[in-house]
């Protein structure tokens, strides 16, 4: 266990760097970045476990829920802190980019914004620590499971469709009908061919159709249900559990 | 992406009546108040209900202003639970009660900074990873603001002073504005489009001596091949006008290269 840090802009400039030039050179060094100028410790004191391994997103945004819920850290002041999710993303590398090729040590890496945290409004759902617990925090276990179900490293299109649009991600009625329709609950994973583009109602024709509703109706105080029923005839055979 | 059917007849909350100021404290922004939330104009029904949702991110948070016949202005509206208040947006809503369908609204509102004088293309400063500037439409009611890298030393003074950085990237991001608000946005008016920021660059254009050709503005699905090469040829004209009125700093350019190739 190690108390958790921040990560400061020279750690984050090493972490950087380390993230460019392990892509082409598998043996470079790991920076020890566990220190001042490169992060300093995080207020309050609260345990993380480095070595801990994650089946998927969902674990590793409970694992983190639970920890600042147990410390009394809010939310908003966890996600203000850019430094605070670069800092883990190092500390969690190699499972958020896992060695690919043993006999090389070849790793899959994605690009920065999935590693570095940063302020800029496009990439924050793509961060693979923040963007999680940012989802999990918010809705909860049930109504998160339909985008964490995917390994820590992978970044999902219920994710890119859905997370990337602020309306629909911060709607809980909205979310919640993505579960109902979507969700395949012995699986605890999507449905099949909802991600298929071509499809009738998958999921980008959701996102178009959502679209529409929040220029015509007042869809905070619409609940789940109504939404549902909203929705064109093409999205009845995602209603059903069976699919 | 077409977002301009309103099949529904709702109606918009224009901006000059909308007036929001945040509140500070120890320099932190902790709630906002609204100065003026005009409707006046907008023959609504007395009962339709009128609220506001402040957002940004996964973050939302609304408040009930009552109706559109008797609007209640909450004294302080609480941000201090939004992680990023620096950033929110306001979305104004006016609600039909009876089936909750929208008859106005306003989207992507900005507080006013009262000591700012107004501009067309906002500049901030953010990590933009190896890209050197981004234009985003993040400005009141998707208007473009000029991101650039804060990664590159010095870039406050180079993005005013620099006449390189001046001329490489300001007319790309004319470029990219105009064509942004021709082909996506669909500027629905050249003299007055009911997009504040639209009338502002056409505006823009037009004090640089280059006015807008009628066939910018299109109803039809898809531009006929004529209309698309005379917008096209249009924002090239416009690109074209901003530079001959920055000729000092090309000048200045063209200097700075020959010292830096005379040079042993």
């Amino acid at each position: 266990m190690m108390n958790l840090r921040v990560m400061l802009p020279e750690g984050e400039r090493k972490f950087r760097e380390y993230i460019h030039n392990v892509r082409t050179n598998p043996r470079y060094q790991y920076p020890e970045l566990n220190n001042e100028p490169f992060s300093k410790e995080f207020l309050p004191v609260i345990s993380i476990n480095e070595t801990k391994h994650f089946e998927s997103k969902m674990e590793l945004a409970e694992y983190l829920h639970n920890c600042f819920k147990d410390a009394d850290l809010k939310r908003e002041d966890a996600l203000q802190q850019n430094g605070l999710w670069t800092w883990l993303a190092y500390v969690w590398f190699d499972q958020l980019a896992p060695i690919t090729n043993s006999a090389t040590g070849e790793r899959d890496i994605k690009e920065d914004a999935k590693y570095i945290c940063s302020s800029d409004y496009q990439d924050y759902y793509r961060h693979l620590v923040s963007g999680p617990y940012s989802i999990y925090s918010l809705h909860g276990a049930e109504n998160s499971r339909i985008f964490l179900y995917s390994r820590v490293y992978e970044h999902n299109d219920f994710i890119e469709q859905f997370a990337s649009r602020q309306f629909i991600i911060s709607h809980k009625n909205i979310v919640e009908a993505i579960r109902t329709l979507y969700i395949d609950c012995q699986r605890g994973k999507p449905k099949k061919g909802a991600q298929s583009r071509t499809n009738p109602g998958n999921i980008r024709r959701f996102v178009s159709v959502i679209q529409q509703f929040e220029l015509t109706y007042d869809i905070y105080t619409i609940s789940p249900e109504r939404i549902l029923d909203l929705l064109p005839d093409e999205f009845n055979n995602w209603k059903s559990e069976e699919r | 992406m077409k977002r301009r059917l309103n099949y529904t007849g709702r109606k918009k909350i224009e901006r000059e009546n909308v007036s929001i100021n945040f509140i500070r404290k120890d320099g932190a922004i902790v709630a906002f108040t609204f100065n003026k939330l005009d409707l006046s104009n907008l023959k609504l029904p007395s009962e339709a209900k009128v609220y506001v949702e402040v957002y940004y991110r996964t973050d939302l948070k609304r408040f009930d202003f009552g109706t559109a016949g008797s609007i209640s202005y909450p004294s302080y509206c609480d941000l201090k639970d939004m992680a990023y208040p620096e950033n929110v947006k306001f979305r104004i809503l006016v609600v039909n009660p009876a089936d909750g369908k929208l008859l106005a609204h306003a989207d992507r509102i900005s507080p006013e900074e009262p000591a700012e004088r107004k501009t067309i293309l906002p500049v901030e400063f953010s990590d933009l990873g190896n890209e050197i500037w981004r234009v985003e439409y993040e400005g009141d009611e998707g208007s473009p603001i000029l991101v650039i890298n804060r990664r590159i030393p010095n870039i406050q003074n180079i993005a005013k002073q620099d006449s390189q950085f001046m001329m490489y990237v300001y007319p790309q991001v004319i470029r990219e504005v105009l064509t942004h608000m021709v082909f996506v946005d669909r500027v629905d008016s050249a003299t007055e489009p009911s997009t504040d920021w639209h009338g502002e660059w056409l505006n823009f254009i037009r004090q640089l001596g280059v006015e807008s050709p009628e066939t910018l503005i299109n109803d039809d699905e898809n531009f006929s091949k004529e209309d698309k090469e005379d917008a096209l040829r249009w924002i090239n004209s416009a690109v074209k006008a901003f530079c001959d009125s920055y000729s000092n700093k090309f000048e200045d350019y063209i200097h700075k290269m020959e010292e830096h190739h005379d040079e042993p």
